[in-house]
């Protein structure tokens, strides 16, 4: 519906001030669009899939030859730039894809799981592009399955489920509107039952409980409380062994909201 | 129209590239023409050789009737006539293959005629020369429905004066009724109708035939952009939706007039195949590559995959092609399947190309060409009004 594929059942949408609709033209070359499924022309090469596209966008000329460069250097496509884009991986194809989206400079871009089915160092690439291009000044519309992408790449984050908005917001906003609380873990051996009770006492703290070898805390902020509670516990008989400290993410968040897991 | 001429120069660059295009469009066709020409072309050039036999057993003058007309018929040198004294030998000369078939008038034919009872013709034929025997056969059919006929105007005669048929009211007559049974016309048809030679018969129905497969790249390849998740990122940009399927109907009609203009080219070069007059020919290939683009816009239309196009649209260029006589004429003269084929644009255009033919003014292809684009036209605007709910939504 952003891009203009799709009328919306209700509301408008408007990019840069312009109202987007299927049928008007105007204010689409303010968005690029990268959709999830690969949307490139496997027999032309790279140079004439970003050349076509350009075009279409109302680039040419020699302004178009240097943009498809630049797009080129971006992606990391500039060795293979005249080969046939069947011949390429499938992590350059996923790159090309963006490449397509960037290549007329939008105000927004829309990226449609970008890293679906591909290779660790290609899905890192991609990400960095993305973190890259937001600190350029574009704004990024990231939709993702997985939730430590979102963590890295979003300012804001919106969660779906079902076709509705669960809930919007940074993800410091989103983690305290469910309360969702920090978790300290702590390895020990010794008197555990005693050093968690000892900790539960303790002023910022919510829950604690211990299993076998492992105290876990629950509290607001962890890095407010760790040394005195590190200090309780060991004074309650604890022999620490180690510590980590889990902040809520977004999948607990989500989880939290929709009571289910991840789906499509 | 800039996108639709970038859509189209695109998706050219690929057919071009993937060469399939090339292969159904020019190569296919050519090849085909190439072959027919040269096992059937013979066909259409042999000469029927017809030579009968006549056996008069009768000898009376009605039965001479037949004799003297057949005679006056090989005077034109439209067959030739040998005259038997037995039936026996009439056979011989046929089993030997000396003639084609015999004509058999028995004992006492004139006198069964004049007393208006049953009279008798035999035929007979050689296997070997079956259309020969089926001609003679017809002639024999042709005399005794003359003399049927004379038989009931007598009779009519002679009920009316309350006389007996019998050999003297014959001759009462003052025109022997039997003499006025049998009458003939030899028609030169090639003067009615004109007909192309073999080489330009199956370079054009070749041409026409491949012209729907080869157009099928330009329309169909709308449902490949969209399977292939391309038509997404084409509705995304800033272009209107009515360039993309424009643009996919540009290529259709582009790469149908280069296959065409190519075999044109080609078999005129290669085979010696004659068109006839450039514009009648220009105003044909334009107006049936128009008519393709329609039909295949329809299958594009209403097809779910590529696949199913692809499937739905040969079956619809087969059979549109076998009733416009690419292969070969389906009937003969003005009889029920002579003008269902016009039902076709193929017929229409091979319709066109033969009256080009002989040196006929380019003027001579416009009925033709009118008829094809009342198929284009009619075609073309369902077509645009199904591609547009779905496609330009």
């Amino acid at each position: 519906m952003i891009a203009g594929l799709l009328e919306p059942d209700g509301g408008e949408v408007h990019v840069d001030g312009t109202r987007i609709t299927t049928r008007t033209t105007a204010g689409k070359g303010n968005i690029g669009l990268v959709p999830q499924e690969l949307a490139i022309y496997p027999d032309l090469t790279a140079t004439e899939n970003l050349r076509f596209f350009g075009k279409l966008y109302g680039e040419g000329g020699s302004e178009l030859e240097k943009r498809v460069d630049e797009v080129l250097g971006v992606i990391g496509l500039t060795d293979r730039r005249d080969d046939l884009v069947k011949e390429y991986s499938g992590g350059m194809k996923r790159r090309l894809n963006i490449g397509i989206g960037l290549l007329h400079r939008p105000r927004l871009l829309i990226l449609d799981e970008p890293t679906v089915g591909v290779d660790p160092q290609s899905r890192n690439a991609i990400l960095e592009s993305v973190e890259s291009l937001s600190a350029e000044g574009m704004a990024v519309l990231y939709t993702t399955h997985y939730m430590e992408e979102a963590e890295r790449l979003c300012d804001r984050v919106a969660i779906i489920d079902e076709g509705t908005i669960k809930a919007e917001g940074t993800r410091r906003e989103l983690v305290s509107m469910v309360g969702e609380k920090d978790r300290v873990c702590v390895t020990a051996g010794g008197d555990l039952a005693a050093a968690t009770e000892a900790a539960s006492f303790m002023e910022g703290v919510a829950e604690a409980f211990h299993t076998d070898g492992r105290i876990d805390v629950l509290t607001e902020d962890a890095s407010a409380i760790l040394p005195e509670l590190l200090a309780r516990l060991g004074s309650a008989g604890a022999a620490i062994q180690g510590v980590e400290m889990v902040e809520p993410n977004l999948e607990a968040v989500f989880l939290h909201l929709t009571g289910k897991a991840l789906r499509d | 129209m800039g996108a639709a001429t970038r859509i189209a120069t695109k998706d050219l660059k690929l057919r071009i590239r993937d060469r399939s295009a090339i292969i159904i469009g020019i190569i296919a066709p050519l090849t085909l023409a190439f072959i027919f020409d040269l096992v059937f072309g013979g066909a259409f050039t042999q000469q029927l050789d017809l030579e009968f036999g006549l056996v008069d057993l009768d000898g009376t003058e009605i039965s001479q009737g037949l004799g003297d007309v057949l005679e006056e018929v090989e005077a034109e040198g439209v067959l030739v006539l040998e005259t038997f004294d037995t039936a026996e030998l009439a056979e011989e000369a046929v089993e030997e293959g000396v003639i084609d078939a015999s004509i058999l008038l028995g004992e006492g034919f004139g006198q069964s005629v004049m007393t208006n009872s049953d009279a008798g013709i035999a035929v007979i034929g050689s296997v070997d020369a079956p259309t020969s025997t089926q001609i003679a056969a017809s002639i024999a059919q042709q005399y005794a429905t003359g003399i049927e006929a004379a038989q009931l105007a007598v009779a009519t005669a002679a009920a009316a004066s309350n006389s007996q048929v019998t050999p003297e009211f014959f001759a009462s007559l003052t025109t022997d009724p039997s003499t006025a049974a049998f009458s003939y016309t030899i028609t030169d048809i090639t003067t009615a109708t004109r007909q192309l030679d073999a080489t330009t018969y199956f370079s054009a129905g070749m041409a026409v035939f491949f012209l729907f497969f080869t157009v099928q790249f330009g329309v169909l390849g709308l449902l490949e952009e969209e399977r292939e998740g391309t038509l997404a990122r084409l509705q995304a940009a800033p272009i209107s939706r009515a360039s993309i399927v424009l643009g996919k109907a540009l290529l259709a009609f582009l790469l149908g007039i280069i296959s065409m203009g190519v075999l044109v080219v080609a078999t005129q070069l290669l085979i010696g195949a004659t068109w006839g007059a450039p514009l009648g020919v220009a105003l044909l290939v334009v107006a049936g590559v128009l008519s393709a683009v329609g039909i295949m816009g329809l299958v594009a239309a209403v097809a779910k995959s590529p696949e199913g196009a692809g499937n739905l649209g040969a079956i619809i260029a087969v059979i549109l092609g076998m009733l416009g006589g690419v292969f070969f004429q389906l009937g003969s003269g003005d009889d029920f399947l002579s003008r269902l084929t016009f039902i076709t644009p193929h017929a229409w255009f091979m319709e066109g190309l033969a009256n080009l033919a002989d040196g006929a003014p380019w003027t001579a292809a416009l009925p033709a060409v009118g008829a094809i684009m009342i198929f284009a036209v009619v075609t073309g605007a369902i077509s645009w009004v199904l591609l547009r709910r779905r496609f330009i939504r």
